[in-house]
């Protein structure tokens, strides 16, 4: 059965079940960065907020969100700051402004080492058919026999165009599907705001970086996130071709 | 307005009236008779005139400027009337400075003081403190008890004095402040000095008088002013003394013909080889670091016997400072028979017995030439004897060029930034942590500075604003430097660190990134390349490093691994951001020589009548002049000579790729070339919405888009929209994001030393794409952006002479020649060589992204490869 989902924005969608998947938010970038005094005249949660209300309005006009799940480091730190834990706390109060906290799924990241007090984050998260995970990590469930589809975040998928001169080059974060081990794997790309991401057919961060090998990345479609529209693209593999 | 007068020059009799005994007997024992620059300066000086001394190399302008001043403090030694506090400060730009200082304040003390116990006269002492970047914690805490009567300093370290709280109070009654070496404080650091010159005049009880040192540049009156301070109160004097150092220069070629090339490296050496051996010592400047290593490691290569690590070296920036003043050392002993470096030697230390002065390539501009041939004979009476040897035929004509108006003493202008927004953030903070200003006030001082006089208020309240973080919709988020008190017009610093944070961030000069290159596996390293250069760079990429070709593997850290690539082409040009530009006034000189050759060539005059014009005109050997003639000769065979009333343009197609070439020859230096392509690729560029390439170099430029355009290049170009064209095509380049890291720099919005962090290339610019957006986001007038963009047009390019091109052109003065061309004709190759490349961005990124997205479906269907699966897009 196919799994049906619809790319909207940064986000990914299940009409059926009604599930908003949100890829990497790292809030406290901004603030991590004024901690190595860098001073940015700008407001990471405020902008991540207002990108995110918009797409839940669009998809609100004919459709009905009950779930949302955060695939995965929503949080920039490693460690424990005070004042990101605030940025967090209210952008779960702006997402309950949607749905019911026992709908807000976390999922547990690679940078998240602590607790919200009313949260729980989880490793992954399983509904019917469908497996949600942050993709750094690998757990025996979400390869059960019963899983047809893994969503996941982590790797910040993004793609750079080149133009058959080799004039032009620009960078487009984009989401990557693809099979591997039976299963349709969506990558999502990070939620972050004006940093696109990293260009994976190009890069090798280390075998164990995420639950998807490398190698097997080519063979993924690139679906590229414009700014009224998404676009397919093809096979990775086959993007920037010579 | 600043009064400015011709200083007196005096004879020796009065100025050895004011001389003290001692002062005077050493003086005579050391010396016959008084210099030209100590007769103009010594009694100027003793009269509390502010004065500007312009004098060649070498010409003893340090004594002169400390004459009077030791001569004051022996007479007060004497009276024990000595107090406790900095009389004189002396400032340089010089790494190198405590060695100068040495010989030309240490010594002569020490000599008078002895001198003075052998007469059995009692002086105090008289203290001199150095405080530089490297003073340690416990000098300085010395030197805060016993305040040195002299204080030696860097123009950083005196911001820093003027901020520092137990130590303000001994320079509230400095009497004379030496800036030595203006000439080359056209810069940033000239502009946050003339800063702090303002805030020294300001907390002093009396006017300190002002000694300004400097080498033969021009125009001396904006220097003059630029030492002063802008105020109708304010008056100086101008000691201009003249080049009387005999110069023997002469240009040579190392093969009969550049334009084959033929054995031209060999040939090289081998010529550096002969005039080493005909010389005590050498001095070879090469312009930048890498060939300062090649030439070094190639002599020694070539003739083992003769250059050995004892007798050669290589100076440049990068060596450690241990490693330089070791080098300068042995100079002064006369131990090394060659050294090589990039630019490093071309400031005023004394580095001892020079007889040759070799400059291999261009120095760019006639003063540099002056400045580096001055080196050679280092006594004012000696002859500087140097040699230009060129390495390609536009090479050749440049430096013979220069080498005329060295001789004719045309001397290229100066500049002085002017409003730069960055350094103003800097010292006002620094001036809020001192005190409390009023906000009129503080205006008002910095607009005596002269690179302040024009400063508007919108400008000032601008960074006042930045300053006390209210650009930020939500104040608290963000950390605000200074307060501002509308009511009060008062401002005052905030926060406990504010002065942790200026003293340990403050100063002008840009951390250079570089991104040091190794091989995969090896690890073994190659060289170093500019970090802007890797960021347009990806995986696969070919360049061109130390004359051999690699390819891009991955990074780590701030290093890159690349393969060795022999076979492949390079896809990526070489680019180097440590050349130097032409200077235009060289380049209009060129243009003048180029008229000339035109004029004799469609009079039809004969090889023998044009090669003698030349050997005449550029004052030049046989050799040069007829290489010259046939460089000439070839250009003007096959279409035209570009000159000073023309342009010509050649559009070409690369059959290899299909690549169309628009080559522009416009003889105006890199500097002007760069603003007059840019604007021209972006209104071309907007017409056809995409990208265009540009290669810029000294000589011309070129531009690459995927059609030629009909029309003259510079339609739709107008003396008025220019700026405006500009300003809108420099917004999306790499350079632009480079200089607004520097200028955040320095404006403290990126601080270098808090809490620290590990250095990370990708990381680093990828915060400077998150500060650049988000400071787009809440303003394109945002101050450091502003700033940023005025050092881009000013600083990097040449705004002011690009508009006076333009304007000949639009008026007629200049014509434009067009023609297409099969080959490029000989002066244009070296445009699509030596370019500087470029990328203007233009198409808007989501056309591009739909634009290609067209082309990739076409591309999947051909292979029927439509198979993907589930919804995607928009929702029904």
């Amino acid at each position: 059965m196919k799994a049906k989902y619809k790319l909207i924005s940064k986000t990914i969608f299940f009409p059926e079940k009604g599930i908003l998947a949100v890829g990497d938010l790292h809030l406290g970038y901004d603030r991590f960065l004024q901690e190595q005094g860098i001073i940015i005249p700008f407001n990471q949660l405020e902008q991540s907020k207002k990108d995110l209300e918009k797409t839940i309005k669009e998809i609100s006009k004919k459709n009905k969100i009950k779930r949302i799940i955060l695939l995965g480091d929503v949080k920039h730190f490693f460690g424990f700051q005070k004042q990101e834990l605030f940025d967090v706390r209210d952008f779960l109060e702006f997402l309950e402004r949607f749905v019911d906290r026992e709908n807000i799924i976390l999922i547990k990241g690679n940078h998240e080492k602590f607790s919200i007090s009313g949260y729980e984050f989880q490793d992954y998260f399983i509904d019917g058919e469908i497996a949600f995970v942050h993709g750094n990590k690998n757990f025996p469930e979400i390869f059960d026999k019963r899983i047809k589809t893994i969503v996941m975040g982590h790797m910040h998928p993004a793609i750079l165009l080149k133009d058959k001169n080799k004039i032009k080059k620009e960078k487009f974060k984009c989401f990557l599907v693809g099979d591997y081990k039976k299963k349709k794997i969506i990558v999502v790309p990070s939620f972050f705001p004006f940093i696109e991401g990293t260009e994976y057919y190009d890069k090798f961060l280390g075998e164990d970086f995420s639950i998807i090998p490398f190698k097997k990345l080519g063979n993924f479609e690139c679906f590229i996130i414009g700014k009224e529209k998404i676009y397919n693209f093809g096979k990775l593999k086959d993007i920037n071709k010579e | 307005m600043t009064t400015i007068s011709k200083a007196k020059k005096f004879e020796s009799s009065p100025i050895v009236k004011t001389l003290h005994p001692i002062v005077s007997e050493w003086f005579f024992s050391k010396f016959k008779e008084f210099s030209e620059p100590q007769k103009y300066g010594v009694m100027n000086i003793w009269k509390r005139k502010n004065i500007l001394i312009s004098a060649p190399t070498g010409g003893t302008k340090t004594l002169t400027s400390f004459l009077s001043i030791l001569n004051y403090l022996v007479i007060l030694a004497e009276k024990e009337k000595l107090e406790n506090k900095v009389y004189a400060i002396y400032t340089s730009p010089l790494k190198a400075l405590s060695n100068d200082i040495h010989k030309n304040l240490i010594e002569p003390l020490e000599e008078i003081n002895n001198l003075a116990k052998e007469r059995g006269i009692k002086l105090q002492e008289i203290r001199v403190g150095l405080r530089t970047g490297d003073t340690t914690a416990y000098e300085k805490s010395k030197m805060s008890k016993n305040i040195p009567h002299i204080f030696i300093t860097t123009p950083e370290s005196l911001a820093i004095v003027l901020t520092s709280k137990n130590f303000v109070n001994a320079f509230n009654s400095v009497e004379f402040c030496i800036i030595d070496e203006i000439h080359s404080l056209g810069n940033k650091r000239g502009v946050d000095l003339s800063l702090s010159l303002e805030r020294l005049n300001e907390l002093s009880k009396t006017w300190p008088v002002k000694i300004g040192l400097s080498a033969t540049i021009e125009p001396l009156e904006e220097v003059a002013k630029f030492l002063v301070g802008i105020d109708k109160k304010r008056s100086i004097l101008i000691a201009k003394v003249p080049f009387n150092k005999k110069i023997d220069i002469e240009v040579l070629t190392p093969v009969k013909n550049l334009m084959e090339g033929g054995e031209l490296n060999k040939n090289t050496y081998e010529l550096l080889d002969k005039l080493i051996e005909q010389h005590k010592t050498t001095l070879i400047f090469t312009n930048t670091r890498s060939a300062t290593e090649r030439v070094v490691d190639k002599l020694k290569d070539k003739f083992p016997l003769r250059y050995f690590e004892s007798n050669i070296a290589a100076h440049h920036s990068s060596l450690s400072k241990d490693h330089r003043f070791d080098i300068e050392e042995k100079l002064r002993r006369g131990e090394l028979k060659v050294v090589v470096c990039s630019t490093s030697l071309e400031l005023g230390i004394d580095i001892g017995f020079i007889d040759l002065v070799i400059l291999l390539g261009s120095p760019k501009a006639s003063s540099r030439a002056l400045q580096r041939i001055g080196r050679a004979g280092h006594k004012l009476h000696e002859v500087a004897k140097g040699k230009f040897i060129v390495s390609d035929l536009d090479d050749l004509i440049e430096c013979s060029v220069i080498q005329k108006e060295m001789i004719e003493g045309k001397i290229d202008n100066i500049q002085f930034p002017q409003n730069c927004l960055d350094v103003l953030s800097q010292q006002i903070f620094g001036m809020a942590i001192s005190k409390v200003w009023d906000i009129d006030e503080l205006l008002d001082t910095i607009r005596k500075s002269y690179c302040y006089e024009k400063l508007t208020k919108e400008d000032f309240f601008s960074v006042i604003s930045y300053l006390s973080g209210r650009y930020n919709l939500e104040k608290d988020r963000i950390y605000s430097k200074i307060w501002y008190d509308e009511q009060e017009k008062k401002i005052g610093k905030r926060g406990k660190l504010a002065r942790v944070i200026y003293l340990t961030n403050l100063g002008t000069i840009p951390e250079e990134s570089f991104i040091t290159v190794k091989l995969a596996g090896s690890f073994e390293k190659i060289g170093a390349i500019d970090e802007g250069f890797l960021g347009r760079m990806k995986r696969g990429d070919v360049f061109v490093l130390g004359g051999s070709k690699y390819v891009y593997q991955y990074t780590k850290g701030m290093n890159l691994y690349v393969r060795a690539a022999p076979n492949r082409n390079p896809t990526i040009p070489s680019w180097f951001s440590e050349v130097l530009p032409l200077s235009f006034d060289s380049a209009l000189e060129i243009n003048r020589f180029r008229k000339e050759m035109k004029k004799l060539f469609k009079n039809s005059k004969t090889k023998k009548q044009i090669i003698d014009f030349i050997k005449k005109f550029l004052y030049v050997n046989d050799e040069v002049a007829e290489q010259a003639y046939n460089y000439f000769y070839e250009q003007h065979n096959f279409s035209e000579i570009p000159d000073l009333d023309t342009i010509t343009i050649e559009k070409y197609v690369d059959e290899r790729d299909n690549k169309k070439y628009i080559l522009v020859n416009s003889m105006y230096g890199r500097r002007v070339n760069d603003a007059l392509s840019r604007a021209v690729a972006y209104v071309i560029g907007s017409k056809s919405r995409r990208d265009v390439e540009v290669g810029i170099s000294d000589r011309g430029f070129y531009i690459s888009s995927e059609e030629f355009l009909k029309k003259d290049i510079f339609d739709g170009i107008t003396e008025k929209n220019f700026e405006d064209i500009l300003k809108e095509a420099i917004e999306k380049t790499d350079i632009l994001k480079k200089r607004f890291r520097h200028c955040a720099t320095r404006s403290l919005m990126i601080l270098r030393s808090y809490k620290g962090e590990k250095r990370n290339v990708k990381r680093q610019q990828m915060k400077t794409h998150f500060l650049i957006t988000s400071v787009k986001k809440i303003s394109k007038d945002f101050p450091i952006l502003k700033e940023a963009k005025r050092e881009v047009l000013k600083d990097l390019m040449d705004l002011e002479n690009a508009k006076k091109v333009i304007h000949w052109i639009k008026t007629g003065k200049v014509k434009i020649s067009e023609d297409y061309v099969k080959v490029p004709s000989p002066f244009s190759l070296n445009l699509l060589l030596q370019g500087h490349m470029d990328l203007m961005r233009i198409e808007d990124k989501q056309d591009f992204l739909k634009r290609m997205h067209k082309y990739y479906v076409q591309e999947i269907n051909k292979k029927g490869m439509i198979d993907y699966q589930g919804d995607y897009g928009d929702l029904d």
